[in-house]
This record gives structure tokens, sequence and C-alpha cells, in this order.
């Protein structure tokens, strides 16, 4: 299992207590948050490569979540869940970037492949850009 | 070389794009094949989430919104996913395809949130001034009420109505969007959990606290009742929900009265009543017959509680018979729950419809503890507990029967009898005949197998539920299609969205492959045609010709003409029909399922004819596959960076490993590489197909076909066969371990094949190309057909115009599709020789003969009594 770091955003209380105690017991790092204010409080202090961020929130809402998420850290994978969303928040989310869209009650397994999956694309596009980087300086005159 | 293969890419490409490092090609690939995979995954999700929506929907089951909700936001999400990928992969050609998907995601948007108006009028009114037409406020049960009161001769108890106005102005917009949110999450089928999410929202309205003003209102009205009557009456709070207006639907006892409520009691009971909208039984009902709690608002009718000797039940007509012309009377003594309910031991009547209403059947349960049976006589009256007198059932009778005309319909009225001999209504509603007929009408189970002759042929998977009868009619090629005749059955291989236009000639459908999700499922429910998909063996089966009944719904095809099937097919209720939900459905669905692009070919198929999700849908499917498939084509790579294949091979190979083509024991900085070093799945079974038989070299040229080929040659000069040495040089393959696309120079014809081999059945294809070659026209269109002609044998969709032939497989297992790339791999080494003979008949029987035949041995299916006629060549398969 790859380590990774997690955030899981959920104004549910029930759902985001389980979800934390499995992701972890199956050997992945992650953090809570109740709301998307604290949301992006934990983003700015930890590093977070996958968020798994439900849409329906009272106060600052997943979509809005998502957005401000784009602006401070766009390197970090978002993975976007709903029980009950209305359904074009999903497109929506899409728009914005998300890495993908799941819906509620999800199964551990899917949930905890497309986590890896939407980690796997952090850390190619991550790569990609220090390899760019590594090019440009190599070629610049010393 | 490089001059010919430019020129033939310069027709297929106007503008020459810079050449490609081996790691750009891979990286090029790589990305183009992941946006592929993904699209062709999300097509998967959302087809399947179609097929879900159209099962539910036809099923004739029940279904909720929630599902619906979820179903919905999955087919939109994946059909963005398509059209965002195929955008990418085809450099932003189709860009008009966004704005088509957004228009059709706002109205489904629409369609999904629609949402009842919000009900306008005052909180409370009077019975007395409450018309029929204020159904809408105060809901069905009180409107009738009000009716009834108003007839001449009937009484029914003072009151008044809490309002929907009034249940919106207690409840918030923040308490509605709460309960939504408690509603969905609950799971239908945990029953523990549903009994305890409805006793919270329960709590949370009674916990609400019921507006100043409102129940200011409430008291005031009250006042006014004792005032009429006496200080201190006693009221009875009762349901009336409005929105059950569907003739189908009952939502009898469902709801939750209060009795003997007094003044201090109002406000409690009046929640009490409110929250009853919210018991398990009526949220669980509600969901079963596509109620959303949003279609359903409840008012409250607040009326004199009648002083009741005796209470009852009267139908105007016996549910259990309806034909048979008896009211059907329960009577208990007292306020009469019991009789409502089912709780009480009560007395039953059936008294004739006609005048003068004599009693025909009597069981008087009250006073025995259960049920007596006794002749039509009554008994002696001092023994009995307060039941009707023959009186009391006449006038009962008539009343009901006034009912009846008065609402067109016969009805199921509650009365009560107060000390006095009083009759009091107080409430009729439509008898639920047509829901007792459901009960009694259940289709027999599909399990059940049907007596006689047992099925020609069972098993697959139910597309399209239904059963027909017709003569089979096999459809394999555009031929075949054209003579299909009105009525047939339709018998196919794979289900091909091409064959849609046939659903309408049709009787029934079945094919070999496919499943459920499939475009040709879809449009068969969609039709509402019966439809076995993936069913074995029938191609082999099924006698074109033959009569057959088809069962869908049990999934297996009779001899003959089966009555007892075909009648059964009949008869089947809709559980869901004229609910809110359905309707709410039927719209979406038309927004989402049909579909209109079934020819890529016409020229309708473009973004602009996309009406519909699933067109879109068919669309991008259509054209990322020919962006994949084109991958050849469009990216022109480093050639010197090939490595050359070694071994025992004929001609010239090179090789480009796009990703893992490779064996690990293959060495990196290596000039060539030798074939057991190679496992890319598709170029080994090219390879066995070029490698099973030797390549023979040309034939002996006939004059005139040598001067035709000299002819051409002189007009173009690349083509002299003075160098043909040279243009047999370089074939490229490009691999990975499931891809491989050959470029094949060999002669004068130029040809590609592309294929995809993986587990993944909707992932994989096969494409071929052929095109141009020496020879006249004439005799380049003779040699693409006979090509054409033996691929067809071999299941491949064929396109040929001119001396151009495109054929095509798409969606068969790997192994399926690698005996294909050897017949392909055969002909790509062995139709060279064809040029010099095709003016000669006799010649060209010859070659299909000999090409038939050698690829059935190759293929290790050996026509038996075969005769060797020299023609064939060593083989040197292993």
């Amino acid at each position: 299992m790859i380590e990774f770091n997690v955030l899981v955003v959920d104004d549910e209380d029930d759902f985001r207590e389980v979800t934390t105690k499995r992701l972890t017991k199956r050997g992945l790092k992650v953090w809570d948050a109740a709301g998307g204010a604290k949301a992006l409080e934990v983003i700015e202090e930890t590093r977070i490569d996958v968020v798994l961020l439900d849409v329906k929130m009272p106060g600052m809402d997943g979509i809005e979540t998502l957005r401000h998420i784009r602006s401070l850290k766009p390197l970090i994978e978002v993975v976007l869940l709903t029980g009950h969303a209305s359904v074009d928040s999903g497109i929506e989310g899409m728009k914005l970037g998300a890495f993908d869209y799941l819906m509620k009650p999800i199964e551990l397994e899917p949930l905890l492949e497309k986590l890896m999956d939407a980690y796997e694309k952090k850390r190619l596009r991550e790569q990609k850009i220090e390899m760019a980087q590594m090019k440009k300086h190599m070629s610049m005159p010393s | 070389m490089h001059r010919l293969l430019s020129f033939l890419k310069k027709r297929i490409l106007p503008e020459q794009e810079p050449q490609l490092s081996e790691a750009e090609l891979q990286d090029a690939f790589r990305r183009r094949y992941s946006l592929f995979r993904s699209l062709l995954t999300a097509n998967n999700n959302a087809l399947q989430a179609m097929a879900d929506l159209e099962k539910i929907y036809y099923s004739g089951e029940s279904y909720r919104m929630a599902v619906v909700r979820a179903r919905i936001t999955t087919i939109l999400v994946n059909v963005y996913k398509m059209v965002r990928n195929l955008l990418v992969m085809s450099d932003g050609r189709y860009q008009e395809l966004e704005g088509i998907f957004e228009k059709i995601s706002q109205q489904l948007e629409k369609v999904i949130e629609k949402k009842p108006d919000p009900p306008q009028g005052e909180y409370i009114q009077t019975l007395a001034e409450t018309r029929g037409k204020d159904r809408q406020l105060v809901g069905e049960k009180m409107a009738n009420l009000a009716e009834i009161a108003r007839l001449p001769g009937i009484n029914v108890p003072a009151g008044f109505i809490l309002t929907a106005a009034a249940t919106r102005h207690f409840l918030t917009a923040d308490h509605f969007a709460e309960i939504n949110r408690r509603l969905q999450v609950l799971d239908p089928e945990d029953l523990d959990a549903l009994y305890q999410g409805c006793a919270g929202i329960q709590a949370l309205i009674d916990a609400a606290t019921l507006p100043a003003d409102l129940e200011e209102r409430l008291l005031m009205h009250y006042s006014r009742l004792e005032k009429a009557t006496a200080p201190g009456v006693r009221v009875a709070l009762r349901s009336s929900a409005l929105g059950e207006d569907s003739g189908t639907i009952s939502f009898a006892g469902l709801y939750h009265s209060e009795l003997n409520v007094d003044r201090e009691g109002l406000v409690y009971a009046y929640k009490k009543v409110i929250a009853g909208k919210y018991g398990a039984n009526a949220v669980a009902y509600r969901r079963r017959r596509g109620y959303r709690h949003e279609d359903i608002e409840m008012c409250v009718g607040c009326m004199v509680m009648v002083d009741a000797a005796v209470s009852g039940v009267v139908y105007s007509r016996d549910p259990g018979d309806a034909r048979r012309e008896v009211l059907r009377i329960n009577c208990a003594a007292g306020a009469g729950k019991g009789v409502v309910d089912g709780t009480n031991l009560v007395d039953l009547f059936l008294v004739d419809r006609q005048s003068p209403y004599a009693v025909v059947h009597r069981e008087l349960r009250q006073m025995s503890g259960g049920p007596v049976v006794a002749a039509a006589d009554p008994p002696p009256s001092h023994l009995l507990p307060p039941t009707l007198s023959d009186g009391q059932l006449r006038q009962l009778a008539e009343t009901a029967l006034r009912l009846e005309e008065f609402f067109g319909w016969p009805q199921d009225i509650e009365w009560s009898y107060d000390g006095e001999g009083k009759l009091h209504i107080l409430q009729s509603r439509p008898l639920q005949i047509a829901l007792a007929d459901l009960v009694a009408e259940e289709e027999p189970s599909p399990a059940t197998p049907p007596s006689g002759e047992p099925p020609l042929i069972q098993g697959g998977v139910c597309a399209s539920r239904g059963t027909a009868c017709g003569r089979v009619f096999r459809v394999d090629s555009l031929d075949s299609m054209r003579r299909f005749p009105l009525g047939a059955v339709l018998l196919l291989s794979q289900p091909l969205p091409e064959w849609a236009p046939l659903l309408n000639r049709a009787v029934a459908l079945v094919a070999e492959q496919g499943s459920e999700a499939g475009h040709l499922a879809t449009v068969s429910r969609e039709f509402g045609l019966p439809a076995i998909f993936g069913l074995a063996g029938a191609m082999e089966q099924l006698a074109d010709g033959e009569e057959v009944t088809v069962d869908a719904t049990a999934t297996a095809v009779y001899r003959g003409r089966r009555e007892d099937l075909l009648h059964r097919a009949t008869g089947k209720r809709d559980i869901m029909a004229g609910s809110p939900v359905q309707k709410l459905l039927a719209e979406a669905m038309v927004l989402i399922t049909p579909l209109n692009l079934t020819d890529p070919a016409a020229s309708q198929f473009k973004p602009s004819w996309c009406e519909t999700l699933h067109d879109i849908t068919r669309f991008c499917h259509e054209k990322s596959v020919s962006a994949m498939f084109s991958f050849g084509e469009q990216f022109h790579f480093d050639k010197s960076r090939a490595k050359r294949l070694v071994g025992d091979v004929p001609l010239e190979w090179w090789v480009i490993n796009l990703a893992d083509g490779f064996a690990a024991t293959a060495q990196d900085g290596a000039k060539a590489i030798h074939i057991n070093d190679i496992v890319s799945v598709p170029m080994l079974a090219i390879w066995q197909g070029i490698s099973a038989y030797s390549w023979q070299g040309p034939p002996a040229v006939s004059v005139r076909g040598f001067g035709s080929i000299i002819f051409q040659s002189a007009m173009r000069p690349e083509l002299d066969p003075a160098v043909a040495s040279n243009l047999t040089t370089k074939n490229y393959f490009l691999i990975s371990k499931n891809f491989c696309n050959l470029s094949v120079r060999l002669g004068y014809h130029y040809a590609m094949i592309e294929a995809f081999l993986s587990d993944l059945l909707t992932e994989n294809y096969i494409t071929f190309r052929f095109k141009g070659g020496a020879a006249d026209h004439n005799r380049r269109a003779v040699r693409t057909r006979l090509l054409a002609d033996v691929l067809e044998r071999h299941d491949f969709e064929i396109e040929l115009k001119g001396d151009t032939l495109l054929a095509r497989i798409k969606k068969r297992p790997a192994d399926f599709l690698a005996e294909r790339l050897q017949v392909l791999g055969y002909l790509t080494l062995h139709t060279r020789q064809l040029d010099m003979v095709m003016d000669q008949p006799a010649m060209v029987a010859q070659y299909r003969n000999r090409f038939n035949r050698e690829i059935e041995t190759m293929l290790g299916r050996t026509p038996p009594g075969e005769v060797d006629d020299g023609t064939r060549g060593k083989s040197s398969a292993g």
C-alpha cells in the first residue's frame, strides 16, 4: 500500500468518522474536517495529496470549497462525494477540475481505489513538473 | 519508400506534422490511450446507468426519486467526461458538443428539480365556506366532505380546516430541507433505520414551535365552534392530504387522526397529524408508489366529535367482487376507529344495491367474539350490542348510493350514528377497486416453467421484457438487412446499433452477444420489443424461417406459436402508474435514452444532431475510436529509432515499442529485436498469420495484366517495378502489450492494421485499411472486393469505396480477435500476388478458394476432403 495524505471533508459526523477510521486502518494518513473553512485551514498547514469532499454541506459547500482548493493548491486532487446534491453539482465539480465524483453510500474498496487513482495522477503530474524544471535548469548556461 | 509513404499520408492528412522522437511518440500514445480508456469506462458507466433507468422505468416495479437522481447524476458526470476526453483526443474538433451537452443537462436539471407550486390562501377556513375547487388548499378529503355537507339530507359534523398554507407557515423551508436530507439518506431496505429515521423526523416536527399567529387563529376558530355547539366541545383532527390525486393510489389508513381533543390538546394534536405524513408506513408506501414527500402536502380537518353509538364503513360495492350488486357495510359500537384500522371485531352486512336494500348476508362477530355466519334473518334484538337495524342499513345504502352517484365512482364512506339515531358522514372517498384488482391479478412468476415442449434454447440476459412470436430471420449483412420482413424475429450475432432501424419491423430480437446495457438493448426497451441478448449458440440453434415464440422475460425461445406464453404476457399492472416520480422520470428519459444517431456513415452523424445524452455517448464513442484508430496516421515518428525484427522472417520488418511491447529480456540499446522478445498480443497474432505460409512471390502475369502495370508505372514513377525491392523494405509495427499498429507496403498496396486486445470487451477492436496498389482501377476494385469477401466470412464489418477497403471488428473477446488478426496477417502478405491476375475470373475464384482454405487450415478448422492442388505453400507455422 502506498502511503499518502488524505483529507476527508463532510459535515455528517458518522460518515466522516467511520471513513477516517477505515482509511487509516488501510494505511493512509488521514485528516478530517467538518466543513469547508476548516478544510482550507488543514490544506494550508498540511501536505495533503487527495481531498475527499462532500458536495452538500452547510456554510461553505463542497463546490465552493473545491474552487478555493483549486486556487490555493492546484496540485491537490479532489474526489467529490454526494448523497443528495442537485444533479448538476456533479458536472460543476468536474468542470472545476475535480478528479472524479462518487455517490454515497460508497464501499471502502472502490473508494480506496479512486483515492489511489487520484494520488497516482497527482504524483505523475508532480514528476512531470519536476522533470521539466530539471531540463530547464540543465539547459541553462551556467 | 519515404516519398511514397508521405505521398499516401498527404492524401489523408494535408499537412505534414513534425516527426516525433521515440520518447515523444510513446508519450503521445500513452496520453491518447489513457484518454481513450477513460472515455470507454465513462461510456460503460453512462450506458449502464441508462439501462438501469430504463429497467426501473419499464419494470413495473417500485423505485424512488433518490435512485432516479443518483442514476441521472451518474449519467451526466460520465457523459461530461466523454465529451471532455473526446475534445482533447480530437484536438478541439466537435467543440459544439459542449454547448449541446450543457443545454441537455440544464433541461434535465429543470425536470428533476421541479417542485409543486407553494400553496396560496388562508391558514384556516371553515368547512361551510369550503368548495370543491379548494382541494389544492384543503386536501382531497376535506374538499369532498365540504361538497357532501351541502347535499340536502346529509349531515356532516361542523368544523374547520387548517390548510396547506398553514402547514407551510408551520414548517419552514429549513424544516423541509432537513426532512429532505434525512429522508434521502434512509435506506429503504433497512426497516430499522426507516422506523428510527421516521421517528426522528416526527420528533423534529413535534419540537417545532407553532407560529403565534397560527396558534391564535386556531384557538379563535375553536371558540367559534364552541359557540355553535357546546362549551368545551371535543373535536377530531383528521389528515387531509393533497397531491394524492391519482386514481389507482390509495393512501388509506396511513395517516394519523386524533380523537376527543379539547382546547388544551389542539396544538399538540395538530402537530401529531402533520407528523403523521412521516410515519414509517406512509414514507415506505409513498416511496413504493412513486411519490416524493414534497409531492404530498398535509392539511388538517378539525371537526366536532360525534357522540357515536355505532360507527363503521360502507363500501358502495364489494371490493372483493366489484361486479356483484351488493353494498358492504361494517360496523362496531362506539366511535368506529376499530372498523377502519381493523383492530376491533366488527359486524358485516352485504346489502342489495336495489331498493328495498335487502340484507343478503349478515355476520355478527361483535356478539359472538368471532365470525358467525347466520342466515338472512335478523336475530333477537335484545341480545345485541349496538349494531344496525334494517332501517339503518337501508338509510346507509341509500346514502352510499347517492354519494356514489354524486362522485361518479363507487365510494368508501366512514359514518357514525349518534345516540339519537342521526347519521353523520365523516368521510367519503373513491373505493380502491383498481388496487384490489392489482392484488388479485399478480402475474405468475416467470420462474414457473410453462407446460408443454421445453425451450429450443435458453439463457442470456433479458434486454427488454415481453413475449412475441414470429419467424426467425438472420441478419448479418447490409443485404440481409434490406430483405428483413415485417413481423419477423430478428436474429443477430452481435447487437450493433447499426441494426436499430430493423426494430421497427421486428417483433422480437435475439442476439448471441451483448448485454442489457448496449445501445440496441436501449432501443429495444424504448420500442417495447422483447429482446434476449448474450444467448450463446442462438445463431446455430435457431433456423432461418422457423416460427418461434420468444419469451424474453424468461430468456427462452420455444418452437412454434405458444399461446400459453403469449397469453401470459398481458395484464401486467404498473405499480408506479401516474405517480409524480414516474411522470418526472418519463420526462427526464426523453432527454436521456432515445438514440437518434444510429448510423455513423450518415450525414446526420454530427454534434448538431445530438438530441439526447445517449446520442452524445454514441457520437463520442464512435469518434474516439476513429481518433484512436488513426494514431498511426496522425503521428509521424522518427524511424531511425525502430528496431529491426530478426529471426526466420520473410521481408523486412521494423518495430517501435510504444509501451510494454517488449519482454524484459529484450536489450535496450540493441538495433534489432527477436520475435521471441515481442510480448505484444496483437502483433504476435498478426505475425502468426504472416508466417503461416511462405510467400510465393508474384505469379505469372497475363499479357494484358502486365501491360496495365507498365502503364500505371509509367504514370507514377514511384510505382516502377524496377524499384520494387526498395518498396518492400520497411514495414513498421508500433506496439504495446495490448496494442499494435502495422503499416505495410507490400508490392504496390498500402495496408494498415490496428488492433487493441485486452480483457475488457468494450476496448477491443481491429481495423484494417487497404488501399492503392498497382494495376488499373478496375482490377484494384476486384482485389478489394475479394479481400472484403474473405474478411466478411470472418465477421468483419466492411466498408468498400472503390479500391479503398475499411474492415472493422469491435468488442469481441481477445482470442476471437487474435484469430482475425492471423487472417489479416495472412492476407497482408499474400494479396500482393493478386495484382497481376485480377483480369482472369477463373484465377480470382481460384485465389479466393485457396485463401479461404489456407486460412481455415491455419486456424485449425481444416475443411474435410481437401485436395491439395499444389498451390499450397510450405507451412512454417509452429
